[in-house]
């Protein structure tokens, strides 16, 4: 369990350096282009915009790294069989169409937010749905959550090693302990609460997030930017085939 | 080239797949021992563009189509156990995701263009740069294109280790990177030379084995009325018709394609180009061929090299993209390749009947058959399916990298 609280929060807390040599175009119009883009597959009649959507996206992929590749594909697998599974009556039924589109789209979408993720970090990611003007609370509320779940799973994780090394064999007490540690971590976070609203009190921040930097309009922001009205027309095209 | 299922008796199969069984044995055997890990991924940049070379249909006047295949450029790349089982993995993705090439005949199809073709052209590329070199100075292209940029690469860095260590007393791995720029001209017309020479005996090579696999049908297999049960066509017939093909139009394709390729990965992708020979030959010296190496002393005799795993360079995208871009004028060519045709075809072809193991032969719904998708126009179909090729042969052995585990150097043993 402590093996899994670790690889979550190695997760979450991948190296910067990585992404920010990657994120060269502005995280706000890769996250416009990704909104479109499976938003586009989700109304796609038929399954050429997906498949082509998806040879682009497994092409990209092809060149990341092999352990890139693997972190990136991994999170596309649960997805992918879980909505498998649930179509398969359909399949059953004499549908196989619809459970090969649905899972499809769901890769699709699922392929894209995973190499969006690997190559835009959380910090650039809500700053860029700032941006886009998200709602401030859904941003908050969703930084405050990624920010709690890496600090609470440390803790946790601390925890979880001291009742480990503290126990010797094997008694009921580390079942009953759980409760415990889970009322530990409850209190620890409702402290961290109060802690976090006076350093935001203290900061001058009241939830709302601007930009520090001013990114410049660059080539590559508007090759990017160009990308959406050829996804528009693909899409079009695509949809008259059939 | 791609040998269809019924077209060769189960028994021709059986014999053709237990033959490629050591082949393939041997192989991975010999990529475990002489290619890092780190460059496994590099067996399926070139496995993708084998794959992406025969996507381009090459037209011959009588309306028979051809393509080249890449294995001798493989070879020379990365050794001709590499390009085997690229090819290999190539072959298998064009059978089960495209219906190009049988299920059945799988064997015979790596027979002929995964074995016959790399292991061929590759001992004709030796034979010829020894030959044109005098000395055999150069052992492969990749020493010769890290001499030839003096100490800018991990090879030169090798090779310059080498170098200092005697191997040159071996006559095996000569010059200083100084002087290895003096001769690089010379040395890179050679064996550029000597790789067109080596790819154009080894698609004809492998084209003869086909043919001859196609001849000996009609004599080994007839039914009561003296039909023949698979292939109609006798090697009088099968072997000229393979052959002319090759021997012109075919086999230039085929040199064009390894000797442009090959000239581009070097300038692109530089690390790419390490034999396993040579890694052998520095191993056996204290020295680990990586991708990319930095110095860093060791508790041991000689010197531990760090591996740092190979980006594809930007260059190689960009060439990747155009290539799979380019792939629909593969289907200016009209017409079916002599002994890739459908039952329903071949009687017209001359046979004047369809042989009966091809009537009732077994059959396999590939996913994307023929490389074309129903509703959509065909070149779309052409290109979506080289995409898909393509990725899915770089992932696969890009994740296999990461299941083999890094080897230990043979400095620190």
């Amino acid at each position: 369990m402590i093996m899994q609280i670790m690889k979550m929060i190695s997760r979450l807390t991948e190296p910067e350096k990585r992404r920010q040599a990657e994120n060269r175009v502005n995280p706000a119009f890769r996250l416009c282009v990704a909104i479109l883009t499976i938003l586009l597959c989700a109304l796609s009649k038929n399954a050429v915009f997906t498949g082509s959507v998806i040879v682009v996206l497994l092409l990209r992929v092809a060149f990341l790294a092999p352990r890139e590749i693997a972190n990136v594909l991994g999170k596309t697998v649960l997805p992918v069989l879980f909505s498998a599974l649930i179509l398969l009556p359909a399949a059953l039924l004499g549908q196989p169409g619809t459970l090969l589109t649905v899972t499809m789209k769901v890769f699709e979408s699922v392929l894209l937010l995973a190499l969006l993720n690997h190559s835009v970090s959380w910090k650039d990611m809500s700053e860029a749905m700032g941006e886009m003007h998200f709602p401030q609370i859904l941003i908050m509320t969703l930084d405050t959550m990624i920010r709690f779940l890496v600090i609470l799973g440390r803790f946790m994780g601390r925890v979880l090693e001291a009742v480990g090394l503290r126990k010797v064999g094997k008694d009921d007490w580390k079942h009953a302990g759980t409760g415990g540690i889970l009322g530990v971590t409850y209190l620890k976070a409702q402290q961290m609460e109060v802690q976090t609203e006076e350093a935001m009190a203290c900061r001058c921040f009241e939830g709302t997030y601007r930009s520090r930097r001013k990114r410049k309009f660059g080539r590559r922001d508007a090759l990017y930017l160009l990308l959406a009205p050829v996804i528009l027309t693909w899409f079009v095209y695509t949809q008259a085939l059939m | 080239m791609h040998i269809p299922d019924n077209y060769l008796s189960p028994q021709t199969c059986a014999v053709m797949g237990a033959a490629m069984v050591p082949v393939w044995v041997i192989s991975v055997k010999k990529i475990k021992k002489e290619l890092e890990p780190a460059k496994l991924p590099m067996l399926g940049i070139g496995a993708a563009f084998s794959f992406l070379g025969m996507m381009f249909n090459i037209p011959l006047p009588g309306g028979t189509t051809g393509h080249a295949v890449g294995g001798t450029m493989i070879a020379v790349a990365l050794g001709p156990y590499a390009a085997c089982i690229s090819i290999s993995i190539a072959l298998l993705v064009q059978a089960f995701l495209f219906g190009d090439g049988g299920i059945l005949s799988f064997g015979a199809n790596c027979f002929n263009m995964a074995f016959v073709l790399p292991f061929v052209g590759y001992a004709v590329y030796r034979l010829v740069e020894r030959a044109l070199s005098g000395r055999g100075e150069f052992r492969s292209r990749s020493l010769r294109a890290a001499f030839a940029r003096g100490g800018k690469m991990a090879g030169a860095y090798i090779a310059r280790q080498a170098h200092s260590e005697g191997l040159t007393q071996d006559g095996k791995i000569s010059g200083p990177a100084a002087g290895g720029q003096a001769h690089s001209g010379r040395k890179h017309t050679i064996s550029t030379i000597a790789a067109g020479i080596g790819s154009y005996v080894g698609i004809n090579a492998a084209a003869l084995c086909a043919a001859i696999e196609f001849g000996i049908q009609p004599m080994l297999f007839r039914d009561s009325a003296g039909n023949a049960m698979y292939c109609p066509y006798p090697l009088s017939v099968s072997v000229p018709a393979m052959l002319i093909g090759h021997l012109t139009v075919f086999g230039a394709a085929e040199v064009v394609f390894t000797v442009l390729v090959l000239s581009f990965l070097e300038k692109a992708q530089p690390e790419l180009f390490a034999a396993g020979a040579d890694a052998r030959l520095l191993r056996a010296k204290g020295y680990t061929q990586k991708v990319v190496v930095r110095k860093q002393p060791c508790p041991g005799d000689g010197v531990n090299v760090t591996v740092k795993p190979a980006r594809t360079s930007k260059k190689l995208i960009a060439f990747f993209v155009c290539l799979i871009a380019a792939v629909p004028l593969g289907l200016l060519a009209e017409g079916t390749a002599w002994g890739e045709w459908g039952a329903d075809e071949i009687a017209q072809t001359g046979a004047g009947y369809t042989p009966s193991g091809m009537l009732h032969g077994f059959s396999f719904s590939a996913l994307i058959p023929d490389y074309s998708m129903a509703g959509i126009p065909s070149w779309i179909g052409y290109i979506f399916s080289a995409a898909i090729g393509a990725a899915v042969l770089i992932i696969a052995f890009k994740l296999l990298s990461l299941a083999v585990p890094a080897r230990k150097s043979s400095a620190a043993e």
